[in-house]
């Protein structure tokens, strides 16, 4: 035993110790990973700098200061067809997008659903209209297809002053499609005020009319009950709406105390904020390495990430305190809103919360256009709506489809077994499991369909790549412009993906 | 069943005691985040031996012999392997992979290749061997293993015991001098597991060191040298199979042993 | 009953209506079993529900098709506008003195494509009857719609003669016998040749390029056919006798090997092609022997021996070093002033290096490997060198060829390139390694955040000012780096799918007999994970071409820009845009629906071959 005690730690000695670096895994581990870095920042400062010199060399300043300059732009259409800065005219630009993106996503579903369904309908026509629809339309270039209807639309006849409005309602023309124009006029904020009260008792009385279904089994229709509340609120709330007026001198206030804080205040918040967040991140990031016995043990990824997390939080830190724009920023724009929210429900009792006008034909120079009277779409803001609603429309179907085939024949059979009707199987068998396999793609689509309205630039709709375009064939500045593209794009990436994966988590928090 | 008798016979009279080791832990620990899967395990395992490891659901039987193979990198303690030690160094772990054969549970055969490349892959690539002699060697050990007729199909188009038999000869193709076997029969039949345990059986006459975990307790009987007891990430018991098996000296590995026969 | 489970299943696992469409068309037996009457109620009638969207969808086919009918028919149409300038949309400008280069070149690749055709045995069988039953169907819609159509009374005979006429043959063919089948090969030459025949027949329009005049272009009608029908008629006759050529040989030859031949055919030819049969560089022999050979040269032998020795098997760490120290010159030779071809071929040499260790072996495969890095050293050093080389396709605008060739070429190059990258991305993505992962995200997110206009727009202006001093780049060069990484980002979140479909198991087994990293990646991981990849990304290929019709946006002569922009500016063809987009339209449609259905197709068919 002894003997063999002795040999065995022989073998062990006879092992050599050092492992010479370069065969030693966790340093290659690292060094390719630094090398890869290393090339990546080189070629980055590379290009920098070549940009720098050939910038300088061509005598392009790269500055913002085209923001606060007038520019020499008019647009077709937004909030504000001569904005008197670029940085207004961008922000048209930006509005025009998102305007078009939601619009966009809503009829897309819609229109999505409903051939999505006709698709799976028994009846022999419709499925293969469906079908045809589909497949046309999502094999044709989205670009081609807008570029024709906007063709189409341009070569309608003339909008003219003799002719008018079909019947005063609907007119379409080369200038676009003009409809009449429902609009919140000064009331209205008073007015949601009181649909917001609606709505919290509508919760409670909802909650109620559950509790009550549950203790005693008669059905309740809780979820009738509670829109119902909503509906009787949003109409006495016609009448009675001036009564929230007051509302305006609680904001007026705030407003006040907004003016009132010291920017140094706000430093000292968001640092404390940020050393928060980053302290809590380490402490729980030391109890998950950590054994129930206290034994912690890192490996050299959790490194990694610490000095990451760390050196993030302090850049953060030092960028809040150094940099005095962020906290007055944060302050006048809160200012602001509140100055901007007191004013919305300053107004005397008699305004209405809601107005509606039909549309009306001017003249204001040599040839007839539309007021401002009705909803226009404009001959561009329309080829751009029919082809991302058309295009994601054919889209959308198919994802709807698969969705609904996907749920096994034998869910809707013991659904059927159990005694539930067609519709109660639909609403509470089906149509749950399908939206789980339907909600990630179609977060795909919306996102497709926010990226694709950046084609509206090839028909002269003036969303953010339009006027970009515009400002900086203007200005020169086309690096600053894009930098704004790029960040604009992914902010709005970003928070539909954010959207769509907290819809996926909480379904499927729902499903287990 | 008589010719295997006399082939463990055999086996158990052979003197080891000279051997040189094969693997040698010494207080080999493991922590999966808090939770410790070895707790100071340290065994010598000689030339030529086959040791059964066993031990209930959890107790780090496959933690164990996966940091064999640096599978699994232990965080304490050392391994040795022939002489070589897994550490950080490359050429080492590169050497102990190519010594040391696997068997896995879920036999883990490549879907997109046939049975015969299966087989020759890695000598060709890793052993530097030309290709028409890797082919030969796989089509040798096919035969050793009992599936000849096999080599041009795809391993979804065979039953399992004909994958794990497969799976074995990819891994005797390496040439290796310690098989490691986890659960080799715990996904199959009842069928087929006699099938797979024959050609282990055979394996192990042919004077292969193996290190075998597996619930068969027949085999352990009929071919281990020593047999392992595991238990929450230790080992609790050691011993030659009459020892284990008929006075066991540990209260729990008495407790297990009720449990299972 | 099977027949129905069949296309219930099809149903459920397809996502694509057509192909439920054909599978229900293949339901006869069943359909065939009901009277028409029965089958109207069962399928068009069987609730008032029903009924009611019938009626009103009757309804609204008819006026739709009405008005279309009176607007594709419409006497102010110009449809002669596309047909005339068929050749500007394809080709662009492309001299007319030097057209049979484009001719040999489609010629080649028709040759090609009878080959592969052959060797991969492409086609399925169409059963006789089944195509008489679909030109029943075509026959009827004709006649309805000429009925519908506000024809002059001669064009009104003429159609309804064709209609009856194809119904005729319908009729002929419907009773066949089950067995009877015919390739859809033979169906696919046989309406092909009823296009080319068309051409003999009928005086479709032409143009020519007249640099002196203005405008420049003259169109004339009435000569495409003169100038086309010979050639095309060629074309198809290369096409069907390669194919019949290659099915010859196909039994004669090694199969597995030719295959391959072909594969590299495909990916080379174009280059070839488009670099010295439709560019014609002007190559300067001088510059030639003093330069570019000798640096061939060079590379290819001190590269062989360096890589004889490295795929020695015992050489070890050794190697790594020195591949290492290979691929730190090849970076620091961008610090100094030096010819571009020597620092990508070192950097090239640096990467065969690096992987040697993996393809290392007895001498053949060592022999091997130096022979791949001597022919990766002629197509790059043939390729630069061309590129670099004056073209003598001198045409208006920047580039040697537009049009419809355009939209090919950045299509074959963004795919080409935009693959490799894309993998390469996916790997590093879901690598073990943080940074790398860090750096493949953050590119790849920040790639799909952003609209592929802005990408474009972004490449086309701003390019020149990233370049160093005395480098330039082409737009078209520009705008397909800008494709390629946009595609490249894609692709990367579709292989990424496929590797995270690879079990642990599969790594494990794959260590566990002692493969590298990048052995486990190339032999075990990639085929696997690449195989699952299929369906998405051919799903992303269809998307890049549909992507291709950006290029107009940017001002470069794709045949989008042609048909909206270039056409209408035409004297003869003011306002005809809406004719042109129809056009594009329908090559558009055309390609992509053939794209999808002929995936959809070997899905199908290597998802057999799996089980
Ligand atoms: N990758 C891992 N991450 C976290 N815990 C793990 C991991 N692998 C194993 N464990 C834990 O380590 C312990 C030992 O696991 P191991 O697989 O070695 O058990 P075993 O003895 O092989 O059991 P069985 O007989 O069921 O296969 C188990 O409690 C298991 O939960
Ligand atoms: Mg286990």
């Amino acid at each position: 035993m002894q003997s063999h005690a002795e040999e065995k730690s022989s073998t062990l000695k006879a092992v050599s110790q050092r492992v010479p670096l370069w065969r030693d895994v966790v340093v290659i581990k690292w060094v390719t990973q630094i090398g890869l870095l290393a090339v990546v920042v080189a070629s980055l400062w590379f290009l920098a700098g070549q940009a720098g010199d050939n910038l300088r060399a061509r005598n392009i300043n790269t500055g913002f200061d085209f923001l606060e300059r007038p520019p020499d732009i008019q647009l077709s259409e937004g909030i504000d067809t001569s904005p008197a800065t670029g940085g207004r005219a961008l922000w048209v630009g930006m509005v025009n997008t998102l305007r078009m993106a939601v619009v966009g996503i809503i009829f897309a579903t819609v229109l999505g659903v409903v051939v999505g369904l006709a698709r799976l309908s028994n009846n022999w026509l419709i499925k293969r209209l469906a079908g045809l629809w589909i497949e046309t339309l999502r094999n044709v270039p989205l670009l081609v297809q807008m570029i024709f209807y906007f063709a189409v639309l341009t070569a309608l006849p003339r909008v003219s002053l003799e002719s008018g409005p079909i019947n005063g309602w609907l007119h379409v023309s080369n200038k676009g499609i003009s409809m009449p124009r429902i609009f919140i006029s000064d009331g209205f904020y008073q007015w949601i005020t009181v649909v917001a009260v609606g709505c919290l008792a509508a919760f409670f009385i909802r909650k109620q009319r559950i509790k009550k279904h549950d203790l005693t089994g008669e059905n309740t229709h809780a979820v009738y009950w509670a829109f119902f509340t909503v509906c009787t609120f949003a109409l006495i709330g016609l009448f009675i709406h001036p009564v929230f007026g007051f509302v305006g001198g609680i904001f007026s206030a705030l407003a006040t105390l907004f003016e009132n804080i010291p920017t140094t205040l706000i430093k000292v918040l968001l640092s404390s904020i940020l050393i928060f967040f980053a302290a809590r991140w380490i402490r729980n990031f030391f109890a998950s390495r950590r054994s129930a016995t206290g034994h912690l043990s890192l490996i050299d990824d959790d490194i990694f990430r610490m000095i990451f997390v760390g050196a993030g939080a302090l850049i953060a830190i030092i960028v809040v305190v150094a940099w005095t724009g962020i906290s007055s920023w944060i302050l006048n724009s809160g200012r602001d809103l509140f100055h901007m929210l007191e004013a919305k429900f300053e107004v005397d009792g008699a305004a209405r919360p809601f107005d509606a006008m039909k549309p009306d034909i001017v003249k204001p120079g040599k040839f007839a256009n539309y007021g401002t009277n009705g909803l226009t779409m404009g001959p561009g803001f329309a080829a751009v709506f029919f082809g991302v609603v058309f295009y994601t429309s054919a889209f959308v179907a198919e994802i709807i489809r698969g969705g609904i085939l996907a749920v096994p024949k034998g869910q809707i059979e013991a659904a059927n077994a159990v005694g539930l009707s067609r519709g109660q199987s639909l609403r509470h068998i089906v149509l749950p499991q399908a939206i789980r396999i339907i909600l990630p793609p179609m977060g795909n689509q919306y996102l497709n369909l926010t990226k694709n309205t950046s084609l509206a630039i090839a028909v002269g709709y003036s969303d953010i790549v339009q006027v970009g375009q515009t400002v900086y064939n203007q200005t020169g500045k086309s690096l600053p412009v894009m930098a704004i593209w790029m960040l604009f794009y992914l902010t709005c990436s970003l928070t539909i993906s954010v959207i769509v994966n907290f819809y996926n988590v909480r379904m499927k928090i729902v499903e287990r | 069943m008589s010719d295997n008798e006399t082939a463990s016979s055999t086996r158990r009279d052979r003197d080891l005691t000279n051997a040189q080791d094969m693997i040698v832990c010494e207080g080999v620990s493991k922590w999966f985040g808090d939770f410790q899967a070895l707790n100071g395990v340290s065994a010598t395992i000689k030339e030529q031996e086959v040791v059964v490891v066993l031990g209930p659901s959890g107790s780090g039987k496959s933690t164990w012999i996966r940091c064999i193979n640096r599978l699994e990198q232990h965080q304490e303690g050392r391994i040795v392997v022939d002489g070589v030690e897994l550490s950080n160094d490359l050429r080492n772990i590169e050497k102990v992979r190519s010594e040391v054969g696997m068997v896995f549970q879920m036999f883990n055969l490549f879907p997109h290749l046939t049975v015969r490349d299966n087989i020759s892959l890695a000598p060709i690539w890793v052993r530097k061997k030309p290709r028409t002699e890797a082919e030969e060697q796989a089509t040798a050990l096919l035969e050793r293993v009992g599936i000849p007729e096999q080599a041009d199909k795809f391993p979804g188009q065979l039953s399992g015991g004909q994958q794990q038999r497969v799976a074995i000869a990819r891994a005797l193709a390496m040439e290796p001098k310690v098989m490691l076997f986890d659960e080799p029969t715990s996904a199959l039949d009842p069928e087929m597991i006699k099938e797979v345990l024959d050609v282990m059986k055979e394996l192990a006459l042919s004077g292969m060191t193996m290190m075998v975990v597996t619930h068969e307790m027949g085999f352990a009987k009929e071919v281990a040298d020593k047999i392992m007891f595991m238990e929450g990430g230790q080992i609790v018991e050691m011993g030659t199979p009459e020892h284990f098996f008929t006075n066991p000296t540990e209260e729990r590995t008495k407790l297990f042993l009720s449990q299972i026969l | 009953m099977t027949n129905f489970k069949d296309s219930t299943s099809t149903d459920q696992l397809n996502s694509d209506p057509a192909e439920a469409e054909s599978s229900s068309r293949e339901l006869p037996p069943k359909i065939a079993a009901l009277s028409p009457s029965e089958w109207l109620k069962a399928n068009l009638f069987s609730s008032t529900f029903n009924s009611i969207l019938t009626v009103i969808s009757v309804a609204a086919i008819l006026l739709i098709l009405r008005g279309l009918l009176s607007f594709i028919f419409n006497p102010l149409r110009q449809w002669s506008a596309t047909a005339t300038n068929m050749r500007l949309l394809m080709t662009q400008a492309y001299p007319e003195n030097q057209y049979v280069r484009i001719w040999v070149s489609l010629g080649f690749l028709l040759f090609l494509a009878g080959v592969s055709l052959a060797f991969w045995r492409a086609g399925r069988r169409v059963q006789i009857a089944q195509v008489g039953k679909q030109l029943l169907a075509i026959g009827a819609f004709i006649l309805l719609t000429t009925l519908l159509a506000p024809f002059s009374n001669k064009a009104t005979i003429i159609w309804l003669l064709i209609g009856v006429f194809i119904i005729g043959v319908g009729m002929f063919l419907k009773p066949a016998d089950e067995q009877k089948t015919v390739s859809s090969l033979t169906l696919l030459s046989g309406a092909f040749l009823l296009a080319i025949l068309s051409l003999w027949v009928i005086p479709y329009g032409h143009h020519s390029y007249i640099s002196t005049r203005t405008p420049k272009i003259l169109a004339e009608p009435g000569t495409v056919a003169m100038t086309t029908k010979l050639p095309w008629t060629i074309m198809l006759g290369v096409a069907i006798s390669s194919y019949f050529l290659a099915c010859i040989f196909r039994d004669k030859i090694d199969e597995a090997k030719s295959k391959a031949v072909l594969s590299a055919a495909w990916l080379i030819s174009p280059l070839f092609l488009l670099f010295l049969v439709l560019r014609d560089p002007d190559f300067d022999t001088g510059h030639l022997f003093s330069t570019d050979i000798p640096i061939f040269v060079f590379f290819s032998v001190v590269g062989s021996v360096l890589l004889l020795w490295l795929t020695k098997p015992e050489i070890g760490e050794k190697g790594r070093i020195i591949s290492t120290a290979i691929l730190f010159i090849g970076f620091g030779t961008f610090a100094i002033s030096m010819l571009m071809i020597v620092r990508i071929l070192t950097l090239c040499l640096a990467f065969f290096a690096l992987a040697a260790p993996t393809f290392s072996g007895q001498k053949p495969a060592r022999i091997r490997y130096a022979k791949v890095w001597i022919a990766t050293m002629v197509i790059l050093c043939w390729l630069i060198t061309a590129i670099n080389t004056p073209s003598t396709a001198k045409v208006p605008g920047d580039f040697f060829i537009g049009g419809f060739a355009i939209t090919l070429m950045i299509f074959f190059f963004t795919m080409v390139l935009a693959f490799p990258l894309g993998v390469l991305l996916a790997l590093a993505r879901t690598s073990k390694f943080p940074i790398f992962r860090i750096i493949s995200t953050t590119f790849i997110e920040f790639i799909r955040g952003v609209p592929l206009i802005t990408i474009l727009i972004f490449f086309s202006v701003m390019v020149p000012l990233f370049l160093p001093e005395g480098m330039d780049l082409t737009e078209i060069a520009a705008v397909t780096i800008a494709f390629i990484i946009f595609e490249a980002a894609y692709l990367a979140e579709n292989v990424r799918g496929g590797l995270q479909s690879v079990t642990r198991g599969q790594h494990e087994a794959a260590e566990a007999v002692g493969m590298t990293n990048a052995q486990k990646t190339f032999f075990i991981v990639l085929p696997q994970a690449l195989r699952v990849a299929i369906p998405p990304m051919v799903g992303q290929i269809i998307a890049t071409f549909k992507e291709t019709g950006l290029l107009a946006i940017i001002g470069i002569f794709d045949f989008l820009y042609i048909a909206r922009s270039v056409i209408p500016g035409q004297t003869e063809y003011m306002g005809s845009t809406r004719e042109n987009l129809l056009f594009v339209s329908l090559v558009y449609l055309v390609i992509c629906f053939s794209m999808s259905k002929a995936s959809q197709r070997v899905e199908k068919r290597v998802g057999l071959g799996e089980r």
